[in-house]
């Protein structure tokens, strides 16, 4: 009986102790889902910095994870699109081209980073085209290098056609160039299923909405 | 048993509900300015929170001891304190330093105009040098347009602040270019051998320079190429004038473009009327290599070399005998080689190899006489450079070169060479991010005078306010006479003391700056009825004005740039000290461009006017005293960009002195003063038409 009662206790203990403790790839999972409904929640700049310097914290623990720092980029990528202020934008992508080689140095020859790199080096570009021309062909090279990896990723399309879009046309880009390109993405949304419940999946929307425009 | 249930219970309960801290408070800068959206974290946790807009803070933890509260934010230093998290709540008040902002951090800057891609202050790119009417994309002809840089039709290079051309250098990639300028027709100045678009920058000063320059009186042009292409393209460029090709191949890590050019001035001079009857109108045929290769992350190899031919003769008015014209022809060769390797052998060291290689032969008739004249250079260089503090630099470095030149008249021949070995050593101390000495000396030994030279370099730079400077240079300059006087005796290094003060604003989108200065010329060379000597004196000072503005109208960028110069010497064949014909007393010139994207076309104009220029009247008693009349000239340029076969094309028109303004350079007297020539440009208009397409790119690439 003594010994039943010590084992009881003793398994409480255990239980109690267990209930609190989570495993880490747990708590890792449970973060970067808290991170993503700030993301879906934020509608104001703000609203993105501050889930950007979620993900950084994130990232400052968990040294080996390639998402948290990712996800910081996006968030600053983000940020920037909402303002007005170009010398603050091109601080915001700045951090976050940072974070994407950060990424990066985690997760090489992943198709989502490439993608996104690609995104913030023609965000960079349009702060001063005149001055910047070279990032247009940096941005091309890095979206080059994400079909390559993988030629599903949906967002690989939605960017090159965003990016298509706002060129203008003596430059190679324009609307009608954009449409079988977005066309192109959408049907790719469609069809995608992400590795995981946190891996990128964003975009779809978007693509639909430009697309729209094309017509 | 109860207890121990109870106890059990307790435990469990207590687990689960686990201590927490509540950890708030501010985030300030270091004066006292709330910071929002600055993060807030303990250390290895994914505790925290971001600070909002009036800088407060507020999160909950778990965690318990010893931690490391860490706090960072946009442009500010990371930091972080220490914290016993053993209360229920705890408060803060965080200090953050500011992070060097690179864009708002002094710089050495006096003399210098500094261009390419992103840099503070700069001012013109490759697409600048192209799009700036009246240039022709010739980087040369560009630099007149700002102050400093007189204007020049009547003798190649550049005449900055009073300085004959020889006292200007171009440098590429840190190499001595011995001749950067075409084969030169007498009494015309011809545009430079090397593309705009090989260089992502130019820094242009105009006194004052580094220590790392030398064998340049007046000013450096200061010439920084492109790294790796981004992919594989081809341009082709046709124009009236004559065609060429560039073909770009990108690998990994490296790049190779092979280029060539053919160029033939004779149709262009049948529809423009000339000044000189052409026997054969230039002709010139050209070849470029080069290979580029990213050695490692932060290293990079270079490799260029070109060869061209040039053939041109022609007939020029004889003032005195206007019934013999004096024929003269030119057979041209050049070759040059650059090559440089350029590594971070660890995150404070540098290093920087250079070897170049130039060599240029002219041949021809000067009337009935032959000549020929063969100028070489032969340079390497090496330099390291150590980086200190957070913006901090010491540079040191040696160089040598060989430089000389054979000339021959008829069969008799005469030359010399010279090795001028040169080290120098240099430091940037930033004392704050708001003040800066540059500190530098230089030394050279020129084997053929067989003398030395030490030379100091000072500048300093001081912020007066987020977008202001004021800067200060004192230089000491030395540079060996012309080849001309060299072959004939061994003489002196000439010298020039520079005294410069600028004050300047620059916003990412407008600049402006006002420069005077002061030049304190000694031992130039004069040539004494064929005995030259250094024994010649003379002072140039001036002010300059530049503003620049690329926001106020919308696509449309315009400068406007003013130099005020004063200047006597008494050099070469001056009896006395006078205003040398180079140098005018107001320049000013305006650039606009404008892109209209309705039509997808890029329209420019550039305006230029300069007083009168003196010029030698034998009846006058007084050397140098004429002045010609004033200078005008209006060019102006179209670039339309659309797609030809599907390929990204750029049709280009450029038109020089468009209202047709009769300009005069100077006059020749005849040998008995009776007579006179005025010294006219080639042509009244100058007229530059061609198709510049990129096939690969939907950018304008070469």
């Amino acid at each position: 009986m003594k010994n039943l009662t010590k084992s009881l206790t003793l398994i409480l203990l255990v239980f109690s102790l267990n209930s609190f403790a989570q495993t880490s790839n747990e708590k890792f999972q449970t973060g970067i889902k808290k991170g993503l409904e700030m993301l879906n929640t934020a509608q104001l700049s703000n609203d993105f910095l501050k889930m950007s310097n979620y993900f950084e914290r994130i990232a400052q623990a968990e040294t080996k994870e390639w998402l948290p720092p990712y996800y910081a980029a996006y968030g600053n990528l983000l940020a920037g699109l909402m303002i007005d202020d170009k010398a603050l934008q091109d601080q915001y992508f700045d951090k976050a081209l940072t974070e994407i080689d950060q990424a990066n140095l985690l997760s090489a020859e992943n198709s989502e980073i490439y993608a996104l790199k690609g995104y913030i080096q023609f965000m960079k570009m349009s702060v001063d085209p005149q001055a910047r021309l070279s990032y247009m062909g940096a941005s091309a090279t890095s979206l080059g290098k994400a079909k390559i990896l993988n030629p599903d990723n949906p967002r690989i399309y939605l960017i090159n056609g965003q990016n298509t879009f706002y060129t203008p046309e003596a430059f190679g880009g324009g609307k009608i160039k954009a449409k079988p390109i977005l066309e192109n993405a959408v049907a790719k949304f469609t069809i995608f299923k992400p590795a995981s419940e946190n891996a990128p999946m964003w975009g779809a929307a978007r693509a639909k909405a430009l697309l729209a425009q094309c017509n | 048993m109860k207890i121990l249930k109870l106890t059990s219970l307790f435990i469990f309960i207590f687990t689960l509900t686990q201590a927490q801290t509540k950890i708030s408070g501010i985030l300030k800068s270091t004066k006292g300015v709330p910071i929002a959206n600055g993060n807030i974290s303990i250390k290895n946790t994914y505790d925290g929170t971001s600070t909002d807009s009036i800088g407060r803070f507020s999160f909950s933890t778990t965690e318990t001891g010893l931690k490391i509260l860490q706090f960072s934010a946009l442009n500010f230093e990371t930091d972080s304190v220490t914290v016993e998290l053993n209360q229920t709540s705890l408060t803060f008040d965080l200090r953050i330093k500011p992070s060097i902002n690179l864009l708002e951090t002094v710089s050495i800057s006096a003399g210098y105009f500094i261009a390419g891609d992103g840099k503070k202050g700069a001012v013109l790119s490759a697409l600048d040098v192209a799009t700036t009417a009246g240039s022709n994309a010739d980087v040369f002809a560009a630099q007149q347009t700002l102050p400093g840089a007189q204007t020049s039709f009547s003798e190649s290079g550049l005449f900055v602040r009073g300085g004959s051309a020889s006292e200007t250098k171009t440098y590429f990639d840190g190499m001595l270019l011995k001749s950067p300028f075409n084969a030169t027709v007498p009494d015309q100045a011809s545009r430079g051998r090397l593309s705009a678009f090989l260089f992502k920058g130019t820094s242009f000063s105009a006194g004052g320079y580094s220590a790392q320059y030398g064998q340049a009186l007046s000013s450096a042009l200061i010439l920084e190429s492109t790294d790796l292409p981004e992919k594989t393209t081809t341009g082709i460029s046709v124009l009236n004038v004559g065609a060429g090709v560039d073909q770009n191949i990108r690998f990994k890590n490296s790049a190779l473009t092979i280029g060539g050019a053919y160029y033939n001035l004779g149709p262009t001079y049948h529809l423009i009327k000339q000044q000189n009857s052409y026997v054969k109108a230039p002709e010139q045929l050209s070849g470029s290599i080069q290979y580029k290769h990213k050695t490692s992350a932060t290293g990079m190899f270079k490799f260029y070399a070109t060869y061209g031919k040039t053939d041109l003769a022609l007939y020029q008015d004889n003032i005195d005998e206007p019934a013999l014209p004096k024929y003269f022809s030119n057979n041209n060769s050049n070759s040059y080689i650059n090559s440089t390797y350029k590594e971070y052998l660890n995150s404070k060291w540098k290093l920087d190899i250079g070897f170049s290689y130039n060599r240029d032969k002219d041949e021809g008739l000067l009337s009935q006489d032959n000549y020929t004249r063969k100028d070489n250079l032969t340079q390497g260089k090496v330099t390291l450079t150590n980086y200190f503090g957070q913006l901090s630099n010491f540079k040191f470095g040696a160089e040598t070169f060989k430089t000389g030149r054979t000339e021959s008249l008829n069969g008799q021949e005469r030359g010399y060479n010279d090795q001028i070995s040169s080290g120098f050593a240099e430091t940037d101390l930033f004392l704050t991010d708001k003040l800066v000495f540059r500190l530098g000396a230089r030394t050279e030994y020129s084997s053929y005078l067989k003398k030395y030279n030490l030379a100091p370099r000072t500048s300093v730079g001081l912020k007066t306010g987020i977008n202001s400077q004021v800067s200060f240079a004192y230089g000491r300059f030395y540079q060996n006479p012309e080849d001309e006087y060299l072959i004939i005796k061994r003489l002196d290094f000439e010298i020039a003391d520079h005294y410069i003060l600028k004050y300047e604003v620059n916003t990412p989108n407008r600049n402006f700056r006002i420069e005077g200065y002061y030049k304190d010329y000694n031992h130039l060379t004069k040539e004494n009825l064929g005995n030259p000597d250094n024994s010649g004196t003379g002072y140039a000072q001036g002010f300059e004005l530049f503003w620049r503005d690329k926001k106020t109208i919308k696509n449309g960028d315009y400068y406007i740039s003013y130099s005020f110069l004063d200047t006597k010497r008494n050099f070469r064949d001056f009896p006395a000290l006078a205003t040398p014909s180079f140098a005018a007393k107001h320049t000013a010139s305006m650039v606009y461009k404008q892109f209209i994207e309705k039509i997808q076309t890029q329209v420019g104009a550039t305006y230029t006017f300069a007083s009168g220029r003196p010029y030698v009247n034998p009846s006058n008693p007084v050397y140098l005293a004429d002045r010609t009349k004033c200078y005008n000239i209006l060019s102006l340029t179209v670039s339309h960009l659309t797609h030809i076969f599907k390929q990204f094309t750029v049709l280009y028109l450029n038109a020089n002195n468009v209202t047709g303004f009769n300009n005069v350079y100077g006059y020749q007297y005849s040998s008995n003063g009776l007579n006179r020539r005025a010294i006219l440009p080639s042509s009244k208009r100058n007229l530059v038409a061609g198709i510049l397409m990129t096939i690969g790119d939907s950018t304008f690439v070469r």
